[in-house]
């Protein structure tokens, strides 16, 4: 006989599971809000309003096309910190890392490491030579290796020696003696490795273009003036033109990944920027890659720069300042190649509320014309300024070499000594290619 | 009031200084050099300087000894100036060298030579540069070099897109201002240009055996009936190349040349606007010594706002372009065969000019070095002139009466120059 059990009182609760769970799947009636929302005013005299305007400001610019967005960041004048990448302020290097949140790593990536163990299927057939024989870049046929290398033999020796020149002028010998034959080194090497880099018969070739960046990096109170006592961020503008440059149409790939940078460090300089010495003028706000926006080879591949004329090295041993030579060196890849891969970013839309979401890449290499120093860039971050990066751990990676010789010395019109590791060095950063 | 003589003499010093040169002759004619000052303070002050008032001339009677105040140290009215002799400094001052005149100088000759250097602008063109090197002019490219350009086999992937977007890059995308200049869209043109067809080393390999020369200076030196002609200078870029280019006409071609009467435009002289000097070095000299690994001259690129201070008609840029032109090829035979003769193997050199939208174009042969006469074998020439890149390359659009006229970028574009570009560039490389 059923007997009529009492259902318990718990049950109940569970009794129409299913009854709720038709409804679970709906969402909950939107309710129109009544009133709108309580925002502070954008015209008030008050420290709220001109929050309000920043937010609005920013907003707009987020929503508009790449070309507005620049012309909207870089349209108020104001004063700000030329930076010159080829600067003789001492320690120059660590200031230029702080200003662009940069950590160095000396040495160059894997990528580029010289390993005469490593090799492609091209050479398999090489390893039977004694290991007195010549290795070369993987990818690169010893043949072709050896056609480069006699090249940028007749590259030095046209310059120096065959072609008939009066002696160089006071302070232009970089002009009238290293500037050819720079240019000739990277035209002969593009043309000779463009079978084996498909984007360099794509690229765009400039000489002697020119490359600006503006951003904002820190902040400083106002210490004169009607505005007295509020903060002012600290705009920093970099003018630079390169020798010559490579731009091609596909991104370079990344040589680390961002997280990868969240460990490096950048040193902290806890002084105002104008003690380096570093000043403020006020005139247009530029960013420029070398070329303008509708230009499709819009990615950096390699720069090529001049050290200046008054860049002696010999000279600076003698007043026993040897240790600066490589920092100038350093200050200049740094800036410079910050310069190109932030206005890379920004030519992408990418600013300083709206981070990068892949890292960009560039390379550089800086000569007298007989020592060469190479470096490689990686942009992870271009929110540099105080209120987006409180939050911000990515960093962004600097790596370069020390100066390295080419060759010794012309002689009786022979080059004597050619560094045939420099030579590999080129010839990979000209080959490297997504 | 001693500050108007100031002010005036600062105004008479301003004009003279700008006269850069020291006469070749030191002494007399030094004077009219130095400011001339106006003293007159009280009476007579005008804006414009008086003239010169020339000094006194100075009689020299034989047997009569002037009595000068030279002994007294002061002026004595009266008595005579004296004349002291010519003061030398016994050390070498480079700052202070007074260059002696022209028939001092160890090589002065007595018969002078017309020279042709960068600057100079020939009265009548083309016309007196084919008269001067004993040369036919033959109107448009020769054929091989036509057929070159239209074989699909030596054009460049998506050709007309690139050299579209290598025109825009030059006039447009350059710079952060509006527009670049027109030195340096002309400039970054040729380049772009040049970068696009050398992106063909990679199907063309002998492409690789050829290098860029700049600033290179060039002197050669030719006799024509009485007179000797040089050319001097830096001129534009060269393309230097291990292989020579191959030659253009035959035999039977440049035979005919013998009969073709070079013409001339009496009575205008064909010295004329040439640089007559006397005091000269015959030389020839490429530019490069040694055994140079690029001995031959492939093609040379000229562009009309290279110098700022000197602006060519366009006729008188394409004699410029053929003077050098010939003067290379004059080098390399004088190198190779030696002076003076009919050459077995003509010497082939090209040339490529540019204003930024207009090229020129030009091939030339050299048959022979023996200029002398006005008959015999003579060279060749085939120039391609005024080709048009683009129609316009404008910024803002031309709008005329609310119609629009040219449009913004780059309109009327004309593939046929750049084949013809890329023509000239693989000539010897196929």
């Amino acid at each position: 006989m059923a007997a009529r059990t009492r259902l318990p009182l718990l049950f109940s609760k569970n009794l129409p599971p299913f009854k709720n769970q038709k409804l679970a799947h709906t969402e909950a009636a939107v309710k129109e809000p009544t009133y709108p929302p309580i925002v502070p005013s954008l015209t008030a005299k008050s420290k709220s309003a001109r929050g309000r305007q920043v937010e609005d400001h920013v907003k707009k610019i987020c929503a508009s096309p790449v070309d507005e967005k620049l012309s909207l960041i870089t349209r108020i004048q104001r004063k700000k910190f030329v930076v010159y990448p080829q600067t003789f302020a001492r320690n120059a290097d660590r200031w230029y890392q702080h200003f662009t949140k940069t950590a160095y790593i000396p040495g160059l990536p894997e990528r580029f490491a010289l390993d005469p163990e490593k090799r492609t299927g091209v050479e398999k057939e090489e390893s039977s030579l004694p290991a007195g024989a010549q290795t070369t870049v993987p990818g690169v046929e010893i043949d072709a290796f050896a056609d480069i290398r006699s090249l940028v033999t007749r590259m030095i020796l046209q310059e120096h020696w065959h072609m008939k020149k009066r002696k160089p002028f006071l302070y232009r010998e970089q002009e009238q003696m290293v500037g050819p034959f720079l240019r000739n080194l990277v035209t002969g090497l593009t043309y000779s490795l463009a079978k084996y880099n498909p984007l360099l018969p794509l690229s765009s070739l400039d000489i002697d273009p020119q490359v600006n960046f503006y951003w904002r990096r820190g902040q400083r109170i106002i210490p004169k003036g009607h505005r007295r006592g509020r903060q002012e961020p600290t705009r920093f503008q970099i003018d630079d033109q390169p020798h010559s440059q490579i731009r091609i149409t596909q991104q370079l790939p990344q040589f680390t990944s961002l997280e990868a940078s969240y460990a490096a460090e950048v040193p902290e300089v806890a002084f105002a920027p104008n003690l380096m010495p570093l000043f403020r003028r006020q005139y247009d706000n530029n960013i420029f890659t070398g070329a303008k926006l509708p230009d499709p080879a819009c990615y950096g591949h390699t720069q090529f720069h001049l050290v200046p004329d008054r860049y002696h090295r010999d000279r600076m041993a003698r007043q026993q300042q040897s240790d600066q030579v490589e920092v100038f060196l350093r200050a200049n890849g740094l800036a410079s190649l910050f310069a190109w891969t932030g206005a890379q970013a920004m030519y992408q839309g990418f600013w300083n509320h709206e981070d990068v979401t892949r890292p960009f890449v560039s390379q550089a290499v800086i000569t007298d014309g007989q020592f060469f120093s190479f470096f490689c860039y990686q942009l992870n971050t271009v929110a540099l300024s105080v209120e987006t990066d409180a939050n911000n751990p990515r960093k962004n990676l600097l790596w370069g070499t020390e100066s390295l010789r080419l060759y010794e010395s012309v002689q009786d019109g022979a080059v004597v000594g050619l560094n045939d590791d420099v030579v590999k060095l080129l010839v990979q950063f000209l080959v490297n290619q997504p | 009031m001693p500050f108007i003589s100031v002010y005036v003499s600062i105004y008479l010093l301003v004009p003279l200084r700008s006269r850069g040169r020291l006469s070749t002759h030191g002494g007399a004619m030094a004077s009219h050099l130095q400011a001339r000052r106006h003293f007159a303070v009280s009476r007579c002050l005008t804006a414009k300087v008086p003239p010169e008032r020339k000094p006194r001339e100075r009689v020299e009677i034989p047997g009569l000894e002037m009595v000068t105040y030279g002994e007294r140290m002061h002026y004595v009215p009266g008595l005579s100036k004296p004349v002291h002799p010519q003061w030398e400094r016994d050390y070498k001052d480079p700052r202070h060298y007074r260059s002696p005149p022209a028939h001092e100088m160890p090589l002065y000759k007595e018969k002078p030579c017309y020279v042709y250097n960068q600057r100079t602008s020939a009265l009548e063109g083309v016309r007196q540069a084919l008269w001067l090197t004993k040369t036919k002019l033959i109107c448009g490219l020769p054929p091989q070099l036509l057929s070159l350009a239209e074989s699909p086999a030596n054009q460049i992937p998506d050709q007309d897109e690139r050299v579209q977007n290598a025109i825009k890059h030059a006039r447009f995308w350059d710079t952060t201002e509006e527009r670049p200049g027109k030195e340096k869209y002309s400039n970054t043109l040729l380049l772009n240009l040049l970068h696009l067809c050398a992106t063909l080393q990679s199907s063309h390999p002998a492409i690789g055996r050829r290098i860029l020369a700049e600033k290179y200076s060039l002197a050669a030196t030719w006799k024509r009936g009485e007179d000797l002609f040089q050319i001097r200078g830096q001129n534009g870029l060269l393309q230097n190349c291990m292989d020579p280019l191959p030659e253009v006409s035959g035999k039977q071609e440049v035979g005919d040349t013998a009969d073709h009467v070079l013409e001339t435009f009496y009575p205008v002289s064909p010295t004329i606007d040439l640089q007559k000097v006397n005091v000269y070095k015959e030389m020839n000299c490429s530019g490069f010594r040694g055994d140079y690994p690029y001995p031959h001259a492939h093609t040379l690129y000229f562009l009309e706002g290279a110098d700022p201070r000197c602006k060519l008609r366009p006729e008188q840029f394409r004699a410029k372009m053929f003077m050098f032109t010939f003067g290379n090829a004059l080098v390399r035979a004088h190198n190779l065969y030696g002076p003076q003769r009919v050459l077995d193997r003509p010497v082939t050199v090209q040339a490529v000019g540019t204003n930024g939208r207009i090229f020129q174009f030009m091939v030339f042969q050299l048959n022979t070095t023996d200029l002398s006469g006005d008959d015999g074998i003579k060279n060749q020439v085939w120039l391609d002139e005024d080709v048009e890149l683009y129609d316009f390359a404008k910024v803002r659009p031309l709008i005329k009466k609310k119609q629009v006229k040219v449009p913004a970028g780059l309109a009327g574009y004309k593939p046929e120059t750049f084949s013809k570009f890329l023509a000239l560039y693989l000539h010897g490389a196929v």
